[in-house]
């Protein structure tokens, strides 16, 4: 059975795929925006909640039905003047929780999610006065960690890494080129708006970077980067995937940070099987008739077993069971799609 | 309060509590339902810019008095534009 977590601009949603053909559940939180699913070391469910009204929220849940809110999600403490605006992602390893929020930071939970500290090293980086925000705004969105080795992405400021479990961030991001600098400015130490990052999970020094400025690799833990292209319709966009048993690399370009949806109305991911050395449709199934409707960067999930999943802003779902050979458009509909969790 | 807030939060949507003031009276609230607190009051401890808070059918801030008896509502404020 494949259970897929929906988060929406207005609730979430369960698909169930129970044998007989796709059945849907929701929506749960009628009314918030559910902005990252994730789960804690012991398989505990969480979804962060966020409101026009009421700011932000964590739910936990066993069976993906009963829902408890935590009392003291993730907060800035008063007197910063920081907003706490969206929880936008949860990273579980080991017996500890990240989660990656906007205002940019990051927190941490011991507790499965129950309470929540600041990661000051980098929530306090001595180039924060000169993060700025995206159209998203300030949002640490991706984390991954390998030990004492972590990595945090930003937009619009960068990718960070610490060697030392968090204490103290470098910003990595030589190779990567600025946005809206005129041409012969000074190279800024920060100011590069990544849009995703996937690593390789028997490597992470390897990590390949979906920014707004392009498509890149590294396979020094982001010392370095190298642009990687070709056979790409568009270089802008929002995802970037690493199936972990096939090592298949899976992007969805988009036309242009002016134009945030597929070239031409084909909507298609594409698949890299050599690291991003070149880039092809990824298999079967897209439609013939346009699609314009964009892809956002937590509305991709797979089960590092050759299933993935996306969401669309336009409300739909597209899944596949081989690895990318062949899509499938499910039938029902749901609000703008901002979180895919792939249940096993 | 709001049943959307009510309902995320777990709790009933009327709640009997005890102060002289606003403030007080939520300060009892939280004591009670911690899991409030973030969502009427933002980082500074004000009341969050679109939530309004109503004593007595008179819209309130925090400083203001709460007889014995009052009724005090939580509503999220009208604010429109997006769908």
């Amino acid at each position: 059975m494949t259970t897929i977590a929906v988060g929406t601009e207005k609730g979430g949603y369960l698909v169930e795929d129970k044998g007989g053909g796709w059945s849907v559940t929701g929506p749960n939180f009628s009314g918030w925006k559910v902005t990252a699913l994730g789960s804690a070391p012991d398989g505990t469910h969480l979804a962060a909640l966020g409101s026009n009204w009421y700011g932000v929220g964590i739910q936990r849940s066993d069976d993906l039905a009963d829902w408890k809110q935590v009392d003291q999600p993730p907060g800035w403490p008063e007197g910063t003047e920081r907003k706490m605006e969206q929880i936008w992602t949860f990273h579980t390893s080991g017996d500890r929780i990240w989660a990656g929020v906007a205002q940019a930071g990051v927190f941490t939970s011991d507790d499965g999610g129950i309470t929540w500290v600041p990661v000051d090293g980098l929530n306090e980086h001595p180039t924060r006065e000169h993060w700025y925000p995206g159209l998203g705004g300030l949002c640490a969105h991706r984390i991954h960690i390998d030990g004492p080795t972590q990595w945090v992405a930003i937009s619009a400021v960068g990718v960070f890494r610490s060697d030392d479990g968090g204490v103290t961030w470098e910003p990595k991001n030589d190779g990567i080129d600025p946005v809206g600098l005129p041409e012969g400015a000074e190279r800024p130490e920060v100011g590069y708006c990544v849009h995703c990052i996937a690593h390789d999970p028997s490597d992470p020094m390897r990590i390949w970077r979906q920014d707004h400025s392009g498509v890149y690799r590294t396979y020094d833990g982001g010392d370095n980067w190298e642009k990687i292209e070709e056979g790409l319709p568009a270089s802008f966009g929002f995802v970037m995937w690493r199936d972990r048993s096939s090592g298949r690399l899976l992007t969805i370009p988009l036309e242009a940070s002016d134009n945030r949806l597929p070239v031409d109305g084909r909507l298609q991911v594409y698949r890299s099987d050599d690291d991003g050395g070149h880039w092809e449709v990824a298999g079967t199934g897209w439609r013939d008739a346009p699609q314009f409707t964009g892809v956002l960067r937590g509305a991709f999930d797979g089960d590092g077993e050759g299933t993935f999943c996306f969401g669309t802003t336009g409300g739909k779902l597209w899944l596949t069971r081989d690895n990318g050979e062949s899509w499938e458009e499910l039938d029902p509909a749901f609000p703008r799609i901002g979180a895919i969790r792939v249940i096993v | 309060m709001p049943r959307g807030l009510a309902s995320v939060a777990n709790t009933e949507l009327s709640h009997q509590v005890e102060g002289d003031t606003l403030a007080g009276a939520l300060d009892d609230l939280f004591e009670r339902e911690p899991g409030l607190r973030n969502h009427i009051l933002d980082e500074e401890g004000r009341i969050r810019p679109h939530v309004s808070m109503f004593v007595d059918r008179d819209q309130a801030g925090l400083t203001a008095p709460v007889r014995d008896g009052a009724e005090i509502q939580v509503l999220n404020a009208v604010s429109g534009g997006r769908s």
